[in-house]
């Protein structure tokens, strides 16, 4: 374990961003009323605040005369490598990264930017869960974490091409439009790439998936290695650059969004004549256009309530279109959770957890908070609009036994899709 | 050394070297935060950040402390937001709108202006007094509080209920001679300026740094902050 290598990291990455935000933390505990992990389990190490105490600590000794007079007196102590195990337990097995916390802060404090600060140290340090690590390996040999290798990615393709009977255009030159899949929908969600296509093919879009970007899911991202990070954008984006698409479009997937839309721009450079948005935004902009025509009232038996994801509704900003959808899909059976939108509880599931074997419990635990809400409404069917949440409700449901359809929004909107 | 001469050392002297350190101490610890650097963000935004930062300030200052069901803490940490909330309602209503206090910011300023009838103030610094109490109390016996307490967040404290409480005796002319709590309320009060600059107390200048990031990430992602 290389303890300096957190501690130059936690060093580099602390600007006036970082140290006005630490500096403004008066350590009242208020955001671990919005932890969902703080709150299945009540493990006060959980606590949002006390996933960011490392940073801290490192900030403080390094850059404080208060910090520096504590480390003189023995208030406080260096940074040891015991202190480094347990940190990658809280904040990769007790955190998604989902940000509510930094909703309840009464400072307003970015608290999951700051949490993932903590995981890039962390990362340098080489203190990464094995299962994410081992993950990430094979992101890196294979060009997938979840061995989607390039004759995997063929054949599932060829697979969903013939069974769904849908034109799939793939490495088409002259596409406007580079739509990439995450290896969730290829591995376990297969309808989803069907759904996809037949949503951009009725909206008449020029669109393609490539061979070579093929991967939009980021393990380096979850690690918060910042090298990782870059080498896995860098597959897209230079693809996406290289055939001159006009946008590029993440299917189904939650954190990849994160990495593309709002970091991939500070890590390296992207053209202004390049869009990056979410499927959610692109099937809300069809319907508003009229691009695409819905069935009304498509889904409009019993109850249907939308989970709302970090890292696309939060995070993301794709927080009406969703609503205006299911609006039109659902009229009637269409059901708010409460609290919902970009105060939503997080399905437990996203930030890497699900990827980590050891986290279980508490994932399950998380998730938990998620049944309650859901019951409360009374829907038989949640649909979302991220397959990290799928996988998530999907293996829940599973665990707890639960009498509930689950289904992704592209998919409900593919399957209404009037001729 | 009688009282009185040691009333005049704590409101004159003391009094203005320790506001000097106080002011030197902040401008200090903003200088060194702010000369740390800010890396520009580069995403394209979605949403307008100024309208995030406007509604973040709204919220923050008028909403989130008068309304608790806004951001559903209050079910979840009553004590934590109402104490925390009388605290600061009573500490800033005593130093601003109570006319004793208005009259050290007009002889520091050059200008006054209309205070609080002293029955209010009164009210509100016992109430403000009482939550602190209770927040120490709370402190000690809750176990997420528990491991983010150290002797500097006793230390705060400590620090702070001290001219709180010999401010309120004052007022009142209790137990002592008039001239020992006025020193000693003096007193208080230039430890805690001093102290200040060293502790997580400067949290009321860093607020509007964290605030202000808080509205511009929920701005640009066009999410109501």
């Amino acid at each position: 374990m290389q303890t300096q290598k957190a501690m130059n990291t936690f060093v580099k990455e602390t600007g006036g961003w970082v140290a006005s935000q630490l500096e403004a933390c008066t350590r009242c505990g208020m955001c671990a009323e919005a932890c969902h992990f703080y709150q299945a389990t009540g493990v006060p190490e959980y606590a949002p605040v006390w996933k960011v105490e490392l940073l801290r600590r490192a900030y403080e000794q390094r850059f404080t005369v208060s910090g520096k007079v504590k480390l003189a007196i023995g208030i406080d102590s260096e940074i040891s490598d015991e202190d480094l195990l347990n940190w990658s337990s809280y904040v990769y097995h007790a955190c998604t990264v989902c940000n509510k916390c930094s909703m309840v802060c009464p400072m307003g404090i970015d608290l999951g930017t700051l949490i993932h600060d903590v995981r890039s140290g962390l990362a340098e340090a080489g203190v990464v869960p094995a299962d994410l690590a081992a993950a990430v390996q094979k992101q890196i040999e294979e060009g997938s974490p979840l061995g989607m290798t390039d004759e995997v990615y063929a054949d599932r393709l060829e697979w969903v091409t013939d069974d769904w009977e849908v034109d799939i255009p793939i490495d088409k030159e002259g596409a406007e439009t580079l739509v990439v899949l995450s290896s969730i929908e290829v591995m376990k969600f297969p309808q989803n790439i069907a759904a996809v296509a037949e949503v951009l093919n009725a909206a008449g879009e020029n669109w393609t998936l490539s061979t070579k970007a093929r991967e939009v899911v980021n393990f380096g991202f979850y690690e918060g290695s910042h090298s990782h990070t870059t080498l896995f954008l860098k597959r897209i984006l230079d693809q996406a650059m290289a055939m001159g698409v006009k946008r590029l479009v993440v299917t189904e997937c939650g954190h990849a969004y994160d990495a593309l839309r709002w970091t991939a721009y500070n890590l390296m450079e992207i053209p202004d004549s390049l869009e990056i948005t979410h499927i959610t935004g692109l099937l809300g902009e069809y319907v508003s256009s009229g691009r695409i025509k819905l069935k009304a009232g498509a889904f409009n038996e019993g109850k249907i309530t939308f989970h709302d994801a970090c890292k696309i509704q939060r995070k993301g900003g794709h927080i009406n279109e969703p609503r205006q959808i299911l609006n039109i899909l659902s009229p009637d059976a269409f059901v708010e959770m409460t609290p919902n939108r970009e105060e939503a509880i997080c399905c437990g599931g996203g930030g890497g957890v699900i990827a980590i074997k050891d986290a279980d419990p508490i994932r399950y635990a998380a998730f938990e908070l998620k049944i309650d809400q859901v019951k409360k409404t009374g829907a038989d069917t949640v649909v979302m609009s991220c397959s990290n949440c799928r996988l998530q409700f999907t293996d829940g449901k599973e665990h707890f036994n639960l009498d509930w359809k689950i289904n992704g929004l592209t998919q409900m909107v593919a399957d209404a899709l009037a001729d | 050394m009688n009282w009185t001469t040691f009333l005049h050392f704590t409101r004159g002297p003391l009094f203005q070297v320790s506001l000097l350190i106080f002011v030197g101490g902040m401008a200090y610890r903003l200088v060194r935060v702010v000369l740390l650097g800010w890396k520009g963000d580069k995403a394209p935004a979605k949403g307008s950040k100024l309208a995030g930062v406007a509604k973040t300030y709204l919220k923050g200052f008028l909403i989130f402390p008068f309304i608790p069901w806004v951001k559903r803490t209050f079910n979840r940490n009553p004590i934590m937001y109402l104490a925390g909330g009388l605290f600061h309602l009573g500490l800033f209503a005593a130093i601003l709108l109570g006319t004793p206090h208005m009259l050290v910011w007009k002889s520091l300023l050059g200008f006054g202006w209309p205070t609080l009838p002293l029955p209010i103030v009164d009210w509100l610094a016992a109430a403000s007094i009482a939550a602190m109490i209770a927040l120490l109390f709370y402190r000690r016996t809750n176990s997420l509080l528990k491991l983010l307490t150290g002797p500097a967040e006793t230390l705060n404290w400590l620090l702070v209920f001290l001219p709180m409480v010999t401010g309120y005796i004052m007022t009142h002319h209790l137990f002592f001679q008039y001239e020992v709590l006025f020193s000693l309320h003096m007193l208080s009060v230039d430890v805690l300026l001093i102290w200040i600059p060293l502790s997580r107390i400067s949290h009321f200048m860093f607020y509007f740094f964290s605030r202000t990031i808080h509205g511009v990430e929920f701005g640009k992602r066009g999410v109501t902050p």
